[in-house]
């Protein structure tokens, strides 16, 4: 209750954020999946927090963790920030449609969108950095993806009040 | 005046959101260009992550590094019969071993006499302890408690009491990055030591083996074959231990490394002579 006083769902999110940015980018050698979780959950709360609570302020958001991203994963600025940019941009222009859907198509874009998201940024660091395109991370994240997603989105929503 | 003043304020606020916008577009297109030409920006970037953002994302990940530690005591103590039992009779294999191996020993100090041979062809440049690892998604990565500061320099190899650990790729003030040889987007060149046979080794994607992506004169090395650095490439100094071949196919054989990777502490830095 303290905790719901103190924080509005803004900051709950954002610490969600930080939270799983610092656990995905320190790598558990015994429990690779829970970098992987975390590196889902990142992107499912970012844009949740894109979808319900568009803001200016993401845009630097979405520099700082895209440089951070790219910095400690591929050691190369471009994959992240861009994709996580272009999805901001995209979501500006197409919000109008968005507004229109029901909930349920709602959660399925948001889905899509997720999915889109690792390959969009495996496609760019292979593009930009030569980094050679892994199938088989995207086959797990998407599969992680999808065992995460509706306890993920249960969670955010009450989080979200 | 009062209109008007509301009229000011609502264009200055847009204005001040459509400048951050494009300045932050604009910024972040001018750093993935600087990424690939400048080298001082990106290095300073670089340099405040290793040293500032490591740190507090390690401090906040330190319940999930619980867990882990938690998840592996367990299951050390699952396995602690079964391995009892297979380090006894290794006990009683090493101690044949040893006997042989002192032999051996004498014998090499005996012929490097005759020979007028030198130990090695390496200089230990550095010593460093792993302070982090991020080789779970996107490439495989090591960072290191020591940088520039420490004479530690880009493509310098990383080794360890069992072989080729990595090649730094990046470094800083006090840390540097190390790019381990299971990565896809690194290549070494290798030999193998029975047949002499070349070949470029890259990481297979697994974590686990590497595979070769080139073959001299398409010559497979035959499976158990030893493979070590050739030297070839001028960037890993020559007779680097790197792994043992594990798998042979038609166009290409696997190796299995030497290191364990998930095991590293502690890593030298070395150059060639």
């Amino acid at each position: 209750m303290e905790f719901s006083k103190f924080f509005n769902s803004t900051i709950k999110l954002n610490i969600i954020l930080i939270i799983s940015f610092s656990i995905s980018v320190n790598s558990f050698i015994l429990v690779p999946n829970i970098n992987n979780s975390f590196y889902v959950l990142f992107h499912l709360t970012f844009i949740y927090i894109l979808f319900y609570h568009y803001h200016y302020y993401l845009y630097l958001v979405a520099l700082v963790y895209g440089i951070l991203f790219d910095i400690l994963l591929l050691n190369n600025i471009g994959a992240h920030i861009l994709t996580f940019l272009s999805l901001l941009m995209l979501f500006v222009l197409l919000r109008k449609y968005l507004i229109r859907l029901s909930s349920f198509q709602i959660i399925f874009i948001y889905f899509i969108t997720l999915i889109v998201l690792f390959f969009i940024e495996q496609f760019l660091a292979n593009l930009i950095h030569n980094y050679k395109f892994n199938i088989s991370s995207i086959y797990n994240f998407s599969l992680i993806a999808l065992i995460i997603f509706i306890p993920s989105v249960f969670l955010l929503t009450k989080l979200d009040n | 005046m009062a209109p008007k003043f509301q009229i000011k304020v609502f264009q200055l606020s847009r204005f001040v959101k459509n400048f951050t916008i494009i300045s932050v577009v604009t910024l972040s297109f001018l750093l993935v260009f600087f990424s690939k030409t400048d080298y001082y920006l990106i290095s300073g970037i670089k340099n405040l992550s290793s040293s500032v953002i490591i740190p507090i994302t390690r401090f906040i990940s330190a319940p999930a590094n619980v867990f882990s530690n938690f998840i592996d005591e367990y299951n050390q103590f699952r396995s602690l019969k079964f391995e009892n039992k297979i380090l006894q009779e290794e006990i009683i294999r090493l101690k044949k071993w040893q006997t042989l191996a002192i032999q051996n020993s004498r014998e090499n100090k005996v012929l490097k006499k005759l020979l007028n041979a030198t130990d090695n062809n390496l200089i230990l440049v550095k010593t460093a302890s792993l302070i982090n690892r991020n080789d779970t998604i996107y490439s495989k990565l090591i960072n290191l408690n020591a940088g520039y500061d420490e004479n530690i320099k880009i493509n310098m190899s990383a080794i360890n009491e069992r072989g080729l650990v990595g090649k730094v790729i990046d470094t800083t003030s006090n840390n540097s990055r190390v790019i381990l040889l299971t990565d896809p987007n690194l290549s070494i060149s290798v030999k193998s030591i029975s047949d002499g046979i070349f070949s470029l080794l890259s990481g297979n994607g697994d974590g686990k083996y590497l595979v070769s992506s080139f073959v001299k004169e398409n010559k497979m090395p035959r499976l158990g074959d030893i493979v070590v650095t050739s030297g070839t490439a001028q960037i890993f100094p020559v007779d680097l231990l790197v792994g043992k071949v594990a798998k042979v196919e038609k166009n290409r054989f696997f190796v299995l490394p030497f290191v364990d990777f998930r095991n590293i502490d502690y890593v030298q830095i070395v150059t060639s002579k």
